[in-house]
């Protein structure tokens, strides 16, 4: 009985948890995307993470948007204007589609994957670039392993884990799709941390990223705070480069659930 | 020693000037601050040995060039972000052409 118990209240947590009870529709996040060198702060882009809800004959869906667009002084020498997109089912975040159009500094990349979650797999079309300057397209359906998402929806499905209840060491894999190739990207809690922000002082979850299977994130050095609040608002973030540390810092958020 | 100290601040002090009118020119305070203490070494050398230092104050001038600049930018410049005009269009098709392909998905209603 006591076994029965247990199980059923450990079906209820998962379903519990699986379920998105933190983002919202006309939720807006902006933040500021600088390069750190000995302390000097170099701001690069403005990244905005948007949420909306688009409507089909069938269904609503949450739209989640990002946006990197570099300040003007740097328009001249290294233009970016990227555009990252997923399509989700609003209650469990479980993506359908998703669309990746990224322009810097020249170069041009389409991506978009179509999710069949009923068939394991994803319709995949990439648009680049040549040489010669023409625009050539490459369709292929990938087979995905089960709760494989993108890097958008991952993003938004990181703020739906129950934190509270994690302990320092305690990590979690996600199956990540990038590129056509599946990632693991490890997650681990490094304990709570106050840290000043533009939004204010706020109590956070610190935890460290990496992926396993890639050069990039390596390492435990990446690491993503949280605020320790039912939003779950990644306020900043740092990322080791070759020289100096990527940051990423929150300027704003509006339309928040809580 | 002199000579390999007033090569060193000159180095730094025309990458101090060349930082300083690029985007990145808040780390041209590094190579500014290494061309200042190298030509300080410099001007102890030459004290010493009676020897000339108008290189060693043109490493000085270039580096102060430099900064000023930098402070400059550093007071008025504030960061706004370019012409988005092309990517709102692009995120506004891109919302359009997304609702035909969802029409057409099977999309499992939760």
């Amino acid at each position: 009985m006591k076994q029965l118990f247990s199980v059923i209240l450990l079906l209820v947590t998962c379903y519990t948890f699986s379920q998105n009870t933190t983002i919202a529709s006309g939720e807006k996040l902006k933040f500021s995307a600088t390069y750190n060198m000995s302390g000097l702060l170099t701001e690069l882009a403005e990244v905005t993470m948007e949420t909306s809800s688009v409507k089909t004959s069938k269904t609503t869906l949450l739209r989640l948007k990002c946006t990197a667009a570099t300040y003007s002084q740097w328009d001249g020498f290294f233009k970016i204007r990227d555009l990252y997109e997923s399509y989700v089912s609003p209650k469990y975040l479980t993506p359908y589609l998703y669309k990746r159009d990224i322009n810097e500094g020249g170069y041009y990349k389409f991506m978009q994957y179509k999710f069949s979650h009923k068939k394991g797999s994803v319709s995949s079309l990439k648009k680049k670039r040549n040489s010669k300057g023409e625009i050539y397209k490459k369709e292929k359906t990938i087979p995905i392993s089960k709760n494989v998402k993108d890097i958008v929806t991952t993003i938004y499905h990181l703020r739906n884990l129950s934190l509270d209840q994690a302990k320092v060491g305690d990590s979690q894999t996600f199956k990540v799709l990038f590129d056509n190739i599946e990632y693991s990207l490890t997650i681990s809690m490094m304990g709570k941390e106050t840290i000043s922000t533009a939004i204010g002082s706020k109590e956070c979850y610190k935890l460290g990223l990496s992926i396993n299977n890639s050069d990039v994130l390596k390492g435990s050095t990446n690491l993503l705070w949280l605020t320790a609040d039912k939003n779950k608002i990644p306020v900043y973030a740092k990322f080791k480069i070759a020289v100096g540390n990527g940051e990423l810092k929150i300027k704003s958020a509006t339309g928040l659930k809580y | 020693m002199r000579k390999t100290l007033i090569i060193l601040g000159l180095i730094c002090a025309t990458l101090c000037v060349v930082l300083s009118v690029l985007p990145l020119y808040k780390l041209s305070f590094i190579p500014a601050v290494l061309a200042l203490g190298f030509g300080a070494a410099a001007i102890y050398f030459s004290n010493k040995h009676h020897k000339s230092k108008k290189t060693i104050h043109l490493v000085f001038l270039l580096s102060i060039i430099g900064m000023s600049v930098s402070i400059f930018k550093t007071v008025t410049e504030t960061s706004e972000i370019g012409d988005t005009e092309v990517l709102n269009k692009k995120v506004q098709e891109s919302e359009e052409d997304s609702k035909e392909i969802l029409e057409e998905l099977d999309i499992e209603i939760e």
